[in-house]
């Protein structure tokens, strides 16, 4: 099984490069061939990684969720599962790439510093861990993807304004469409961050000893819970929308990274783990 | 092959010169009359604003070597129907034969030969002028064959190549335009502003894709009015353009004015009023219409004339690109049509059905053998055989002696025969 799981975690970013080539090979250079496969090809490289995930859980007595390496390859797989998901709900078949990039640099960095480790905290053997870190995760990865379609809407809006009508004009669907898809991106990431909090708040308390409602993570993570929430109300009440509403979830994306990333390796005190 | 094709298009002469041998539906009617029996035994005539072309079989027999009729006098006939003043000379008319005649019908009618490539008018254009020739009995079996090749080229590169793809009219790459802006045109309401044209155009396009409402404001009222009846839309005031701007989606505008009928303080102002809900204009009056700053308003689209013409141009070059493709159509269609064409030759025929005939034979024969005793079965094997040779002595001669006939005779008759006896194994496996 060990010898799987190695195999798995070499052929993992191969499989994403090779899915992520299909979606662009598509979108730019409109391949037939790479249309047909793009999908199929999305969906065996799913199934592989959940496989994987799955038998490093049984193997490692553990699911993979003690360090930043396996969590990366979660943060991959909740990227390519939520694009799969957007694709069939939305049949917009051609924006596969600039998102599938993105799973394709987390597999990458996970599969190259990837430990086996078969001790692990025992804090962190706890089953609402598991629905706290999946839920936030599944969050995360939903507001990555709508910062991206967030990003093409933009692309596409400044194109269409400076009538320049080149492959970013002929591929994308329109306007109304990459809004649409980034504000429900923001609905489903915003419904699993309040799971996550929800779940965390329960959690901490009791885990650690030295918990603390101002701890830098958990102030910076509420915030970009606010922050999604306040943007949400204004979109339904103000009537935001357009260009406004897109840069703000760009903004609102880059925080969330800067909270994720600086927040946690940095100044984060009882809330850190790897 | 004995077809020729004489014609006139925008290649080789001016639309002056152009316009006048284009015919209509009688002239048509009387030209394929009158050239049916001499020189052609089929032939046929299109004619559109862009070019006319008069396609024909004749019979070369009596005639050495297959010789074509006289071109210059097909040419000079061709002209004196409309133009026999000397506006039209023989220099602007081309003229093809057999196999180059063809594959410039099937270009013709795959649109890679007409003025705005991917033209899709023309395949229709040309099944309604075949008939009117077959309505006056000028066409036969060749002609209807190979009309046949050409609607399939027509629908093959439709189907297989985008030659017809992207707006090529300022009318349809407005609408292109606004399909990269909403996702739902039927959710959508447009203003159209003025009565010209081109203008009009455009909201017919975006009535037929659909959309939600349409509204017209014109100078004067009646013309307004006009307009809408044929629109299905509303005839709204001049005076109630800022209001207009606070709801429609979609703003159309080709008016003639010295000065901006919207201006950028106009468009802010509605913009507030219509919570930035996204609005696209389409500016193709000339002088504009519309203030060109309201472009640097947040979520409005504004585009004039340069704008569209770049999509157009974009567009066009994207069908050009597909003309390799359409080639090869054409290529396969033509090899298509010849190897029908050669299945009706006499000796392929006879040899077909002799292989009918002897197929039949050896199944009944095969079928019944165990019938006869032993020393039988030789016999009626042989007997079979001559009951066949017998039957078919005849037909056989018959086809072969066909030099009296006229090649139309001889085509029918082939034609017959292979009809008959069902014998298509020569002709595409689509048929």
């Amino acid at each position: 099984m060990k010898m799987l799981v190695d195999a798995f975690t070499i052929a993992l970013p191969v499989l994403y490069f090779g899915t992520a080539w299909a979606y662009a090979k598509a979108f730019f250079k409109d391949s037939v061939l790479a249309k047909k496969v793009k999908t199929p090809f999305l969906l065996l490289t799913l199934a592989i990684h959940l496989a994987y995930l799955l038998l490093r859980t049984v193997l490692f007595n553990h699911p993979p969720i003690t360090t930043i390496f396996e969590i990366m390859s979660i943060i991959s797989f909740s990227i390519a599962a939520a694009y799969a998901v957007i694709e069939f709900q939305t049949k917009v078949k051609n924006t596969g790439y600039f998102i599938l990039i993105l799973a394709f640099i987390f597999q990458t960095f996970s599969s190259v510093f990837i430990e086996n480790l078969y001790e692990v905290k025992p804090i962190l053997r706890s089953n609402l861990l598991g629905i706290h870190v999946s839920s936030a995760l599944l969050g995360y990865a939903a507001i990555a993807i709508s910062a991206v379609y967030g990003f093409l809407y933009l692309m596409l809006y400044h194109h269409i304004k400076s009538s320049r009508f080149g492959v970013i004009y002929n591929k994308l669907p329109n306007l109304e469409t990459l809004e649409k898809m980034s504000m429900l991106s923001i609905v489903v990431g915003f419904s699993f961050l309040t799971i996550a909090i929800s779940v965390g708040l329960i959690w901490l308390p009791r885990a650690f000893e030295h918990f603390s409602y101002f701890d830098p993570k958990l102030i910076g993570t509420v915030f970009i819970w606010v922050m999604y929430g306040v943007g949400l109300g204004a979109k339904r009440t103000i009537g935001w929308q357009g260009r406004k509403i897109m840069i703000l979830s760009i903004i609102a994306f880059a925080i969330s990274f800067f909270s994720l990333t600086i927040i946690n390796v940095y100044f984060s005190a009882f809330h850190k783990f790897y | 092959m004995n077809l020729v094709a004489v014609g006139i298009n925008h290649r080789t002469a001016p639309l002056e010169v152009r316009e006048k041998l284009w015919m209509s539906s009688d002239e048509i009617r009387n030209a394929v009359t009158a050239m049916k029996g001499h020189p052609f035994t089929e032939c046929f005539i299109v004619s559109t604003c862009n070019r006319t072309e008069l396609y024909g079989v004749y019979n070369a027999n009596g005639s050495a070597d297959d010789a074509p009729p006289d071109i210059n006098g097909l040419k000079d006939q061709l002209i004196g129907i409309k133009a026999p003043g000397g506006a039209v000379k023989r220099e602007h008319l081309y003229h093809m034969l057999s196999s180059n005649a063809i594959r410039h019908l099937f270009k013709v009618a795959s649109g890679i030969d007409s003025m705005v490539i991917g033209d899709i008018q023309i395949l229709s254009q040309i099944k309604d002028d075949f008939n009117l020739a077959y309505e006056e009995k000028t066409t036969g079996p060749l002609l209807h064959r190979l009309l046949q090749s050409t609607y399939h080229v027509g629908k093959r590169t439709r189907s297989e190549t985008t030659i017809t793809e992207g707006a090529v009219s300022v009318s349809y790459a407005a609408v292109e335009l606004a399909n990269k802006i909403f996702s739902d045109l039927s959710k959508k309401t447009a203003l159209l502003i003025g009565a010209g044209e081109t203008g009009e155009l455009t909201a017919k396009h975006l009535v037929g894709r659909g959309i939600g409402g349409i509204f017209v404001a014109n100078r004067t009222k009646a013309k307004a009015d006009e307009l809408v009846a044929g629109l299905g839309g509303k005839a709204v005031d001049f005076d109630t353009l800022q209001e207009m701007l606070n709801s429609v989606d979609i703003v159309v505008s080709s008016i003639t004015s010295d000065k901006y009928v919207i201006t950028k303080s106009d468009v802010q102002h509605a913009m507030k009023e219509r919570s930035n809900k996204p609005l696209f204009i389409i500016d193709i009056g000339v002088p504009r219409n519309i203030d060109p700053g309201a472009n640097d308003i947040e979520n409005v689209f504004l585009h004039d004339m340069d704008g569209i013409s770049v999509i157009i141009d974009r567009n066009v070059q994207k069908r050009k690109a597909e003309i390799p493709r359409v080639n090869e159509i054409v290529l396969e269609e033509l090899t298509e049509f010849y190897n029908w064409y050669n299945s009706l030759q006499v000796n392929p025929t006879i040899h077909d059905l002799r292989t009918h005939f002897e197929q039949v034979r050896l199944e009944e024969v095969e079928k019944n053998i165990n019938r006869f005793s032993a020393e039988d079965r030789e016999l009626v094997d042989l007997v079979t055989k001559r009951i066949v040779n017998k039957l078919l002595h005849l037909p056989t001669t018959n086809l072969k002696n066909g030099n009296e006939e006229t090649e139309e005779e001889k085509h029918n008759k082939l034609h017959i025969v292979r009809s008959l006896f069902g014998l298509h194994k020569h002709q595409s496996p689509k048929e």
